[in-house]
């Protein structure tokens, strides 16, 4: 407090005249930031980023701190275990952005009404994720999957490819064991021979393969029957509105770090395999598996589209929320204008601009 | 203390319907009013209508009395070997101090230990079937009624045990007549931490390779937020838990019925 609050005169607008003046005062301060143009909101803020450390051109945009450089601001990198994670950081308003959020988890969020968009996409997962088998449990059909344990993280894309491969061969959860593990500890249960297949992402699924796997492929017939899964990148609708500049420059430098993947795949290996922990050899390989659609393809009405002229992937996002709310994993799925909604292109408009 | 304060008992109860109403009030008028969004807080009405679909309709592929099944038998297995082997040792270590020397270190260490710190340890050691969960819930059992156990041991009266060697009782019956009776007060005691510790333990346990139990289940409602559900999951997993311990305190209360005169 100042001299002048503390002195008699002010002192006979008694407490709740005081409690006006704090609360008036703090709504101006708060109108000015609002109203102020980068400079000055630049300096007072925080970029909350949720992220994954995973073998993607996600991590040479933390590595090189391409966001704080062009922007200016504090970024704040804090890893989640998961999308859902991200979800819930999100609604409480911790987390402003979900880089690499999957598209289950983004379907989920959105028909739950939680305050998020979707601003761009990370990766068209492809074959990155599929089901790997013991060569030993001779699984040749989908039927041959009967009896057997498979195992995969609940909740995640690979999870949802899972449900629509048992789905679309008439199988159901009582004929094949589906088990809830980690990553990690899915190569702990196959190295015990506690499971027969798995449904996951590198690194795991590399380690199954060089330990006796074999890949059973289901995602092209799965992606032909709809269920496409991608990696997405989330915004907090609120923190969209007050920082659209913020949400551009991350648009814009993942596309710088695409551009070095494409232009110079080993250096660009070297960034990922350091900042993940992996060699560059593992860091390359998996890199290969994704699809990592350019700035300029999202906005294709293959994927996202253009504002006014919504793309495919609000079908792909309303498919998923149907399949998840049949499921009951969520109450209901939210109809496809609400996807279209919250899908804003606008942001990768600006960002190639 | 009830004996200090002589309020009428149905006085008592009247406050106690009272709180609750108040709490059951408040969350029906920030709910539906619209101040606290679904997510963060769901309805009195939704979490009815969750908890009705689920015991209609069961979770997951599953009905809700396999998944309260599978964590009660659990519970009542880990709980059951752990007090059981955890008695039995701490009586022995209360009884001879070579047998103290050669478990205490064991018992003081895993005590305290977190058991999600080896969680997937059990998985590599143990697989992924019931085996590594009800073992991490005898592991949470054990050390507790170990400790109980021998502390009771040591509290028996010297005076008394001197006395009975004086009067001829072999070691076996010194140990049946005068140490376990002395014991038995603080094993129960320590039998009814043990279950709080293992029913604690159970969401731990059934987060390896889950897809059935409470545990497991409100773990995975909470990975799309579906707040209702958690909280149904959150109702009955403490409901349980409060019928549990009143079982254990109706045991002790017959078994030990002069403790505390």
């Amino acid at each position: 407090m100042t001299k002048d609050f503390s002195g008699k005169d002010f002192s006979g607008l008694g407490r709740r005249g005081l409690l006006g003046a704090t609360i008036g005062l703090g709504a101006a301060a708060l109108g000015s930031v609002g109203l102020a143009r980068p400079h000055v909101a630049r300096a007072a803020t925080t970029i909350n980023i949720g992220f994954f450390t995973e073998t993607k051109p996600t991590n040479i945009v933390k590595a090189q701190s391409l966001l704080e450089k062009a922007t200016g601001q504090t970024v704040n990198w804090t890893e989640y275990g998961s999308g859902a994670e991200i979800n819930a950081a999100i609604t409480a308003g911790g987390a402003d952005i979900g880089f690499g959020s999957g598209s289950v988890p983004a379907a989920a969020g959105i028909s739950q009404g939680l305050p998020v968009i979707l601003v761009g996409l990370v990766d068209d997962i492809g074959p990155a994720e599929e089901l790997t088998v013991r060569a030993s449990a001779n699984i040749r059909t989908p039927a041959d999957l009967k009896g057997h344990k498979i195992a995969t993280p609940f909740g995640s894309t690979s999870h949802f490819r899972l449900l629509g491969l048992l789905k679309t061969n008439g199988l159901t959860q009582r004929d094949v064991t589906v088990v809830d593990l980690r990553p990690d500890a899915i190569v702990a249960a196959w190295t015990r021979g506690d499971i027969d297949g798995a449904y996951v992402w590198a690194p795991a699924k590399s380690k199954l393969l060089a330990n006796g796997g074999t890949v059973f492929p289901t995602w092209e017939k799965l992606d032909a029957a709809g269920y496409v899964v991608a990696d997405t990148i989330l915004a907090r609708t609120g923190f969209a509105e007050q920082q659209p500049q913020a949400v551009t420059a991350l648009l814009r430098v993942y596309g710088q770090a695409l551009a070095l993947y494409r232009n110079q795949p080993v250096e660009a290996a070297q960034v990922v395999a350091t900042a993940a922990g992996v060699t560059p050899e593992v860091a390359a390989s998996d890199l290969k598996e994704y699809n990592f659609v350019s700035l300029r393809d999202q906005l294709t009405p293959e994927w996202l589209g253009t504002p006014g002229k919504p793309g495919n992937f609000a079908n792909v996002l309303h498919h998923t929320a149907e399949f998840l709310a049949e499921q009951k994993s969520i109450r209901s799925a939210a109809p496809l204008a609400a996807f279209q909604k919250a899908i804003r292109t606008e942001f990768l408009q600006q960002a190639l601009a | 203390m009830a004996a200090d304060n002589p309020a009428p008992l149905t006085r008592l109860w009247a406050w106690r319907f009272g709180s609750l109403v108040l709490v059951v009030a408040t969350w029906a008028a920030v709910t539906t009013s619209g101040l606290v969004p679904e997510v963060f807080l769901p309805s009195p009405h939704a979490l009815g209508t969750a908890a009705v679909e689920m015991v209609t309709e069961g979770y997951k592929d599953r009905p809700l009395w396999e998944h309260i099944g599978l964590s009660l038998m659990r519970v009542f297995t880990g709980f059951g070997l752990g007090a059981l082997v955890g008695t039995a040792l701490g009586l022995l270590m209360g009884w001879r101090a070579s047998v103290n020397a050669v478990f205490s270190p064991f018992v003081e260490f895993l005590r305290p230990l977190p058991q999600l710190a080896y969680l997937v340890l059990l998985i590599v050691w143990l697989g992924i079937g019931e085996s590594p969960k009800i073992v991490l819930l005898f592991l949470a059992a054990l050390p507790v009624a170990a400790v109980a156990a021998r502390d009771g041991v040591r509290r028996a009266d010297p005076t008394r045990i001197a006395a009975a060697r004086m009067l001829g009782a072999s070691d076996w019956q010194i140990f049946k007549h005068v140490i376990l009776p002395s014991a038995l007060p603080e094993i129960l005691i320590g039998a009814r931490l043990a279950l709080g510790i293992v029913y604690g333990t159970l969401i731990a346990a059934e987060i390896i390779a889950g897809s059935t139990g409470l545990g497991w289940m409100i773990v995975d409602a909470g990975r799309f937020l579906r707040s209702d559900q958690v909280f149904v999951g959150i109702f009955i997993i403490g409901f349980m838990g409060l019928a549990l311990d009143r079982l254990l305190v109706f045991v002790e209360r017959r078994i030990v019925h002069w403790a505390g005169r």
